[in-house]
Formats: structure tokens, sequence, C-alpha cells
């Protein structure tokens, strides 16, 4: 579904993605690990179309998107979310979710017709609303709503362009415990024909959704293979300096 | 998101009656004043649907109106349309170009957006100043106002023209609304507050901002040929960028993106000008002062303030009515 050929990327004498490649099937979920500095969100902004690699190819269901625009790859299927809340604070929750939905189904271009009013765009609002939890502040200004109502909003953005593979970045950071739980339980929940890709410093996360992972150390690959192999590798406990112990 | 609340629907009802009573109970000084303030109110529609909306703060939206004006003369005087043909092709021709600067400047953003149409509002202006097909700085006399004779009306009566401005300035009122809140109206308030966002989600971005200053061109256009018909003469001084920072004066002092706002900037700024010009010449001063206050009271204009208000003091009713008997409550 998604295919990267040996993506490179350099800000000046700084390598920040060497050779990467990737191959995720149809309905995958792969969890991207990775200290800080690892070139995690650098890969997604190349995936996204948010950067240019220097060298390279990105494949979306056998289409080379590598030059793509970042609307273009959107349209394509590629939805994303943002490791800080990337949303329209002054509108509310369903307008944040009916913009998405407009824009994905086209209605955005209407000049005759409210899109937000339009059947097809709230039910998709109602739907992500209710898989994501946010039906009862759908009403909601997002500058008025919890942090995590936020963090839930913002994947819910991704979701209601129905995409065929959505990049998570960092989708539980900043929130609780508790509510990354049923975080995990709504990734996990999600139809299976959706293909998934997180970036994760969470590895409850990693090992709860994950069908495969994938680490990146100096913005390369050093990892990839399934949880139970990256939980009793050496290599990656030395990486992590051993905290993935406690997952 | 645009609305339409029932103060901003007050407020239009409220200025429509008062321009239709003022358009039967006024004398030709009051006429000609009103006929200013309605064709500005149509200028600066145009222009709050860009910059209010849309965050793109035009500078060029004095020459999108001269564009139309022109547009508008040529059509009848070169190739001899009728006036109506003329009167559609000019508001076309402004939507092109309206268009195409769109298209263009969609690429920057803040002062280099501004900047970017300020050039190309000067470049409008020397052209029409240099080129003696637009009859350089003489302009162009002899322009036709349309033939309602056969429905009763004589458009080159004060009276009837004003109401025919204030018929058009409805139009435009009912346009814009419609185009506001149109799925194209909504994505350019999605790229106003988000453009990064709106492009990851698949928009785009300068197509919809083309589209959307395409539409405000044509309204410009409009506000041109209804400039053209008032005076039945056109010059340069049209396109001159001081238009454009009156109406984007005009605009900030009724209140950005308010929609209604501008309307009531429109008719602050012009009586303004005709009461101050009458005392003393410096009215500039006089204006430059209110606009000053305005900015600096953080308020969004006049219509903006009274807005906050109105909210602030519901929030506030609301919050009493919430409160139990006999507690004391926060003001």
């Amino acid at each position: 579904m998604l295919e990267v050929r040996h993506l490179d990327k350099r800000f000046g004498p700084i390598h920040v993605t060497r050779d990467v490649s990737l191959r995720l099937e149809p309905g995958e979920r792969r969890v991207i690990l990775g200290p800080n500095g690892a070139g995690k969100t650098t890969l997604f902004n190349l995936l996204a179309g948010e950067l240019a690699p220097d060298a390279g190819a990105i494949l979306l269901g056998g289409r080379d998107i590598t030059a793509a625009p970042v609307a273009e790859r959107a349209r394509q299927g590629l939805a994303r979310s943002y490791q800080k809340n990337t949303l329209f604070d002054a509108l509310s929750v369903a307008e944040n979710l009916g913009l998405a939905a407009a824009v994905a189904t086209g209605a955005a271009r209407s000049i005759l017709r409210d899109c937000l009013a339009m059947p097809e765009v709230r039910e998709t609002v109602r739907e992500v609303a209710a898989r994501l939890h946010l039906s009862p502040h759908l009403d909601a200004t997002v500058s008025a709503v919890s942090y995590g109502v936020r963090r839930q909003l913002e994947v819910g953005l991704a979701l209601a362009t129905r995409p065929r593979v959505i990049l998570l970045d960092e989708p539980t950071s900043g929130i609780g415990p508790e509510m990354a739980h049923g975080f995990h339980h709504m990734l996990a929940s999600l139809p299976r024909e959706l293909t998934l890709l997180i970036v994760e410093h969470d590895m409850d996360l990693a090992f709860d959704v994950a069908d495969r992972i994938t680490v990146l150390n100096y913005g390369e690959v050093v990892f990839d293979g399934a949880p139970e192999e990256a939980r009793n590798s050496a290599m990656l406990k030395d990486i992590y300096l051993g905290s993935w112990e406690n997952a | 998101m645009f609305r339409l609340s029932p103060l901003r629907l007050g407020t239009l009802a409220l200025l429509l009656a008062a321009a239709t009573g003022a358009a039967f109970a006024s004398g030709f000084a009051g006429l000609e004043m009103l006929t200013e303030i309605l064709i500005l109110a149509i200028l600066v529609i145009a222009l709050d649907m860009v910059a209010g909306f849309g965050g793109m703060v035009s500078l060029c939206h004095g020459a999108l109106m001269g564009a139309g004006a022109y547009a508008f003369a040529m059509a009848g005087l070169s190739l001899g349309l009728p006036v109506w043909a003329a009167m559609l092709f000019a508001v076309l021709f402004t939507g092109a170009v309206g268009w195409i600067v769109g298209a263009i400047c969609a690429g920057s953003q803040g002062i280099y957006f501004i900047m970017v149409t300020l050039a190309f509002g000067q470049m409008g202006y020397s052209f029409v100043f240099e080129s003696p097909i637009f009859g350089g700085d003489d302009g162009l006399a002899g322009l036709a106002r349309p033939d309602l004779s056969a429905l009763g009306i004589d458009l080159n009566t004060s009276r009837a023209f004003a109401l025919y401005c204030l018929a058009a300035l409805v139009l435009v009122v009912l346009a814009a609304a419609q185009i506001l809140r149109s799925g194209l109206g909504r994505a350019l308030v999605g790229i106003r507050d988000n453009e990064r966002r709106m492009r990851a989600l698949g928009l785009t971005v300068w197509r919809t901002k083309a589209h959307l200053f395409g539409l405000s061109g044509m309204i410009a256009g409009v506000a041109g040929v209804l400039a053209a018909q008032h005076v039945m003469y056109i010059s340069p001084g049209l396109l001159a960028w001081t238009v454009s920072g009156e109406a984007l004066v005009v605009v900030i002092l009724g209140g950005l993106g308010t929609f209604v706002g501008p309307i009531v900037g429109a008719v602050a700024f012009v009586v303004l000008r005709h009461e101050v010009s009458a005392i003393t010449p410096y009215w500039h001063l006089v204006v430059g002062l209110i606009l000053i206050a305005v900015v600096m009271s953080r308020a969004n204009g006049i219509f903006g303030f009274v807005e906050d208000r109105l909210s602030r003091m519901s929030a506030r009713r609301a919050a009493r009515a919430a409160a139990p008997r006999g507690e004391p409550h926060d003001a």
C-alpha cells in the first residue's frame, strides 16, 4: 500500500534520513520507534510531501507520489495527524470534522451549497465523532475543549478524509496513561483495511497496536521486524537504554 | 466561520430601512452622499470577503474597481456594446483580472501579499494613466446609465440612481453571503485559520484563493461600473492605491471579517468626510485619529465592538441565570 525506496534527506551537513526503505501492506499497522532526533518526524514530513527528498521514491498503492504536492497526496488517500495540534481553533469540533470531510468529498469546492450541511459530510462527522468519542463535544469550540479531546480531534481530521493510509505522529503525546490506553483501543478498532503508520514513544502502544515495528536511529533503519523480535532485541535495548523493560 | 447572527441580520435590515428612507427623504446633496456610501459599501464588501474571511489583505481593490469602470467604459465607447452588455462584460472582466491576481499572489502571505497586490494596483494605474486609448490623465467622459424608461424609471435623476445603487448593494450582500456560506467560503475561512492543515486535508489552496479573489473582483467590478455611471466620467484616479487604502481603512473602521461592519464603516467614513470637511480641510486628520482610537481599543471596528459588548452582556446574563439563588457570583 505504501512503499518507500532508499529515501534520503540532508539539512546542510546533517544527514537526517539515510537510505530508508519501508513497505507497508494494505491494512498493516506499523509503528516507527526511535530516540529523539532519530528522524521520525522528518520521515513523516517526507512521506506527506511537506519536505522534498534528496533521493529515493515514495509509492502509494503502486503509484509514484514522490513529486506530488501535499494536497495531491491527501487526495490519493494519504492522511496525516501532527505531533503538535494543528486544528482550526476558532471553529467547533463539528466544523473541524466537517471541513475535513468537505475537502475530501469535494464539497468544499461548491459555490452553491453549504458543505457543512451536506448529508454525506454530516454523516462522516457523526461517524468519526462516534468512533473517537467526540460526540459530546461536537458543538464546543476547539479552544474550549481539553487537550485530550484536541488530540483525538487531531486524529479525527485525518480519519474524516476517508484515507487509505494514515500517518499518525505521536498521537498520544502529552496525554495521561488512562486516555492513552483508550487511544490504543480506538486505534486497534479502526477498520482493518486502513493502513496505519505511527510514530510513537509510548512502548505500550507500539506493542499493543503494531503488526510490525521499524526502529530509526540517526536517520537510518536499524531494525524492522515483529513486536516480539523487537522486545527481545539487545541492540534496541541499548538504543533505548533498557526503557522497554517496563513495557 | 461565517454566520448571519440575529444582530447582523437586524443591523442589515436597519441599514436597508435607513437607506430606503434616506433615498426618498433626501435632497440632491443627501442623495449624492447616499450613492457614494452605497458604492463604497459594495467595494468594501468585496475587500472584506478576501481580507476579513480569507486573511488576504489586498491593496489592489481600488485598481479592480477602476478596471471594472474602464472595462465598462471601453465596452460601451469602443466596442459599442449596449449598456447592460457592457456592464456584464465589465463585471466578468474584473472577475478574470481578480482571479489572475489572486492566483499569482496566492503563494505569498502577510506583508508580502500586501506588497504584491499593491504592485499589481500600481501597474494597473500606470498602464491606464499612460495609455492614450484610455484617455490618459484626462479620463473618459460620456458614459451612459442603463435605460429603464420602459419601467417608468428615469435613472438620470439622483433619487432613481441612488435606489438603483441600493438594489445593487442588496444583490451584492445576498451574493456575498451565499459565497461565504458555500463550500468555497468555508474552505476560505479554513485557509485563513490554518492553511497548512487545509493543504494536508487535500485542498488546492492557491485555486481556492484565486476563485475567491475572482469573485471578490467581480463585486469590485460592480462598484466600478456604478462609480462610472454615477459621475458618467472616469479618470485614472479611480485606480490609485489611495482608493484601495481608503477601502481598507473603511473595513477596519467597520469591523474586519464581520460582514456587516464594513457597510457600517462605509456609512461612518462618508458621513465623517462630508461633515468634517465642511468644518476643516484637515478631515483626514480626524478620520486618522478615529482609526487609531479604534485600532488601539483592540475592538474589531465599530461593529466588532458592538458585537463583543452584546455577547459579553448575554454571557453575563446567562451566568447570572445559571447561578443558584442567594449565591454571589463574579461579574
